[in-house]
């Protein structure tokens, strides 16, 4: 089972990464955090500060762009094109493909952040004035990557059954909420009937709090030292990936193909 | 015949597709059953739409019936990994990975199939040198022509050694040297002792390989046979090929009736009710000075069985 898992994944792994439109969105987003470099010269304050702000904006921003775009065609492209039929006459479960395929686009995104977030951090040491080490661009790139984890799993959960335009609608409107459920709770909590409240409490646990993730501004402050936050937000990601991809699975384990 | 071991057993299978969110579903196949015994080659055949695809998808767990049972290798978990590892399937117009090469897909075929490299490698050269693809083993399947698809989908459902092969119309496609080929692959799987299951349009091809015939149309059954038992013994007419063309006086002075065959180019042919009667001709042909050139008796085959049973229920479409 884990070699089947394990191949699909290397197959899908090898498929982005010779995805032409992938090399264009990351050559354009080290381009963007290269230029912070000359950004930073523009503005007044604590010019340091602005590069790791922009930068890690940037790549968060192009990080959910190529989760997106290559989370919705994971598992349609094969079904439209077929090549499913022939991977599942082989002995492949249905839960195996999806995982597999969930799989080697995470390491695909893991290398990307990774080759953005070491651009960032260069760009960050060298720069004149107040540049440094700082090894809080990789903690908050580390939490970035988990975020694009989640939404690979949601985006492949969508496309399992609707169109690709559809499952990249869902998938970033869950994006934009998910960065909100704070807010949703707050807001409930405030509200004087029962209803609202508990309806608010059950949203706020049912979608995926994406704020778990983002430590950008106590990089950028320079207030985040330590490393412990990441595994309280990497048991979270599994346990929601979890449940999106088992969710996944069921939804795919009897969908006829046409 | 001696009672071989069931391979492959269908049950009333029934299914229906959604047309849309109000209408009814169309009925695609309705209780549909048979069987394919061990070592046996099995076509099946029927008009388009008839549901041949849709059952052998079935077979691959690639969509599900309604209501019915499939049986393969007589009842085990059917969509185990063991049960799986002992099928072979070729969809009809295979596509595959279009950023791998013909290799680089073979093995990943051979690695979800649970085998070692060494023997992923000797397989897949063993098998494109038999598809006729050993020069592309390399190239990127992108820059593959529509036969070399088919053929390369026809290695990688033989690639691990399957007991059954299925087959969703491996002839088409190909070029007359292919469908040679292909003929020539699915007669060594049956001496290899493996069962073979094929749909095909190219009824020659199938009278010339199965043992028996299933015949589909609109989602029933609608015969199934020993090819011999459905074409019958019984003789049509005898065809007889002369030269050179005789007009209709010299014709009649052979005692042959004028409306009796037709001028070929230079050749004539003509179709006597039996023997007796072509015995009769060909005297007086050969009296007049003709050559015979050929003497057949012509039997029924399996395009006009075909025809007979699909043509009467108002087929949707005809064999190619
Ligand atoms: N996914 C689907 N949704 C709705 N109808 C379908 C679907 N797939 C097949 N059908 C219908 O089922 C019928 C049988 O289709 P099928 O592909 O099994 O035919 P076939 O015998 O393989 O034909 P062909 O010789 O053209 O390959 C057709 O009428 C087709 O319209
Ligand atoms: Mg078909």
């Amino acid at each position: 089972m884990f070699r089947r898992i394990f191949s699909i994944a290397a197959n899908t792994f090898r498929e982005t990464i010779r995805n032409k439109i992938l090399y264009a969105i990351l050559a354009f987003a080290l381009f963007v955090i290269g230029m912070t470099f000359f950004l930073a010269d523009l503005s007044v304050g604590d010019f340091a500060r602005i590069i790791a702000d922009v930068g890690l904006a940037s790549i968060h921003i192009f990080g959910v762009i190529m989760a997106v775009f290559l989370g919705i065609n994971l598992v349609s492209n094969e079904v439209d094109r077929k090549t499913i039929y022939i991977l599942l006459s082989k002995p492949v479960r249905r839960f195996e493909f999806i995982f597999g395929k969930t799989f080697g686009l995470s390491v695909t995104l893991l290398l990307t952040t990774l080759a953005m977030a070491t651009v960032l951090f260069l760009v960050h040491f060298s720069y004149r004035y107040g540049g440094r080490a700082e090894v809080g661009i990789f903690i908050a790139s580390a939490g970035i990557y988990m975020e694009l984890v989640l939404l690979t799993c949601l985006a492949s959960l969508f496309s399992t059954f609707t169109t690709p335009v559809l499952s990249a609608i869902f998938t970033l409107s869950l994006f934009f909420v998910g960065h909100l459920t704070n807010y949703l709770y707050v807001l409930g909590e405030q509200s004087k009937g029962t209803a609202v409240r508990w309806g608010s409490r059950f949203l706020f646990y049912l979608l995926p709090n994406l704020e778990n993730f983002n430590w950008k501004n106590e990089v950028a402050y320079g207030g985040l030292k330590s490393f412990s936050i990441l595994g309280w937000a990497a048991g979270y990601l599994v346990a929601y990936a979890a449940c999106v991809l088992c969710l996944s699975c069921l939804l795919f384990a009897r969908k006829d193909f046409k | 015949m001696i009672h071989k071991g069931l391979i492959l057993a269908i049950e009333g299978l029934t299914k229906s597709y959604p047309t849309g969110f109000w209408r009814k579903p169309v009925r695609v196949l309705s209780d549909l059953s048979f069987e394919v015994r061990e070592n046996e080659i099995v076509g099946f055949l029927g008009p388009n739409g008839a549901g041949k695809t849709t059952t052998i998808k079935i077979l691959n767990r690639l969509a599900f019936p309604d209501a019915g049972k499939v049986t393969l290798f007589g009842g085990q978990d059917q969509g185990g990994a063991d049960v799986r590892r002992r099928i072979g399937f070729m969809p009809e117009q295979p596509y595959f990975y279009e950023y791998l090469t013909g290799g680089e897909f073979l093995r990943l075929c051979g690695q979800l199939c649970g085998m070692s490299c060494a023997d992923t490698e000797s397989r897949s050269s063993e098998l494109l040198a038999r598809v006729g693809l050993s020069g592309s083993r390399d190239t990127a399947i992108r820059k593959y022509s529509k036969g070399m698809m088919q053929r390369l989908g026809l290695a990688q459902a033989l690639l691990h050694d399957p007991e059954l092969v299925i087959l969703d119309e491996p002839m088409s496609g190909l070029d007359p040297m292919g469908r040679m080929e292909v003929r020539g692959i699915i007669r060594d799987l049956k001496a290899a002792g493996k069962t073979v299951f094929f749909s095909s349009h190219i009824l020659s091809d199938v009278e010339a390989l199965c043992d028996r015939v299933i015949m589909l149309h609109k989602g029933r059954k609608v015969a199934e046979g020993r090819v011999e038992e459905l074409i019958g013994a019984e003789t049509l007419y005898i065809e007889l090929v002369v030269s050179p063309v005789l007009t209709h006086d010299r014709l009649a002075a052979a005692g042959i009736p004028p409306d009796a065959g037709y001028a070929q180019g230079a050749l004539l042919v003509l179709r006597a009710p039996d023997n007796g009667q072509a015995n009769r001709w060909i005297a007086g042909l050969l009296r007049e000075g003709c050559t015979i050139l050929s003497c057949v008796p012509m039997k029924k085959n399996l395009e006009e069985i075909f025809m007979e049973r699909v043509g009467s229920s108002g087929a949707t479409g005809a064999a190619s």
